[in-house]
């Protein structure tokens, strides 16, 4: 439960930045310290429940885990048709 | 089609910490203290609360927001011994509470005429630890019918707190609880930590209690 509410956290977060884009948000990198106190392994399970929903299509969470007691969404990855108008954010 | 990295980097707790320091500014310009009590389920924190309105609800002008998983049972409680309303916040099964409940909540709350404000977190010795609710002061109950190591084995949630209010020391005589031995694995993991013992139902110790809120609401009724 308490990854889950992170979990939810970092799906708002993202949202938030990505807008309607979101649904094509491919890959979502969070840092999770070590001496964070929490389970990279549980987060990760929460993270694939929350990008299996909408406005959630493919989005997968891809770990590291790096000393101390960083927690923070470090980067997403968006897909992007090849025209040129389609550059947000 | 290709796939752009957009570089981020921001701190899951950031949106909750702003919203931790608005109520803790809000609540410093009504010179409201307040306390985040926090402890495992069971551990006494709704008793100890029912003992302190009853005795100091009025003198101190205490306001509650009662976290629960389900139900506002505590609320319920809390409200036969004050004749203010006590703010229920159900999680609806979230395992703590956050900053923007605390926000919601206190909007119901008459700040001029709140002395001391005592935020019942959800019963949890786990997750509360992380989420700064714009309290001034963390509390941590931990009662005798727990294990002597709970500090070792919940580490977080004593580091981050001021004060551990040992409960239920009325059982101690029947027990298996090494007192002196909890302390020391308190302060193992945070040696800034301040200790009170208390019983609510024999009174032991109440008024060390007592003694430790009026202090805490006396720097800022001085302001």
């Amino acid at each position: 439960m308490h990854e889950l509410s992170l979990a939810i956290e970092i799906g708002r977060l993202v949202e938030e930045k990505l807008g309607a884009d979101v649904g094509r948000c491919v890959a979502v990198g969070v840092e999770v310290g070590t001496e964070s106190g929490l389970e990279p392994s549980a987060l990760e399970f929460c993270l694939e429940a929350v990008f299996s929903q909408p406005p959630w299509v493919r989005a997968r969470p891809v770990l590291t885990c790096p000393p101390g007691d960083i927690f923070q969404v470090t980067w997403f990855e968006i897909e992007d048709d090849d025209s040129p108008q389609d550059r947000s954010p | 089609m290709t796939v752009r990295k957009i570089e981020v980097r921001e701190r899951v707790m950031a949106r909750n910490d702003e919203l931790a320091a608005a109520v803790r500014a809000r609540l410093a310009l009504h010179h409201v203290a307040a306390i985040n009590l926090m402890s495992s389920p069971g551990a006494g924190k709704t008793t100890l609360l029912e003992r302190t309105l009853a005795e100091l609800g009025e003198p101190l002008d205490i306001a509650v927001v009662a976290g629960d998983c389900q139900t506002q049972n505590d609320a319920d409680r809390l409200a036969v011994h004050t004749g203010r309303l006590v703010q229920a916040i159900v999680t609806g099964g979230a395992c703590h509470l956050d900053a923007l409940q605390v926000s919601d909540a206190i909007n119901h709350i008459d700040l001029d005429r709140t002395r001391l404000l005592i935020i019942e977190n959800v019963g949890n010795l786990v997750c509360p630890a992380n989420w700064d609710l714009g309290e001034r002061e963390r509390v941590v109950l931990f009662t005798v019918t727990e294990g002597d190591d709970k500090p070792l084995k919940y580490p977080r949630m004593f580091e981050k707190a001021d004060w551990v209010v040992l409960t239920k020391t009325d059982l101690l005589p029947y027990v298996p609880f090494d007192l002196a031995g909890a302390e020391r694995n308190c302060l193992q993991v945070n040696p800034n930590l301040r200790f009170l013992r208390v019983s609510a139902m024999t009174g032991d110790g109440m008024q060390e209690w007592f003694d430790f809120l009026r202090h805490t609401v006396a720097p800022l009724a001085e302001v």
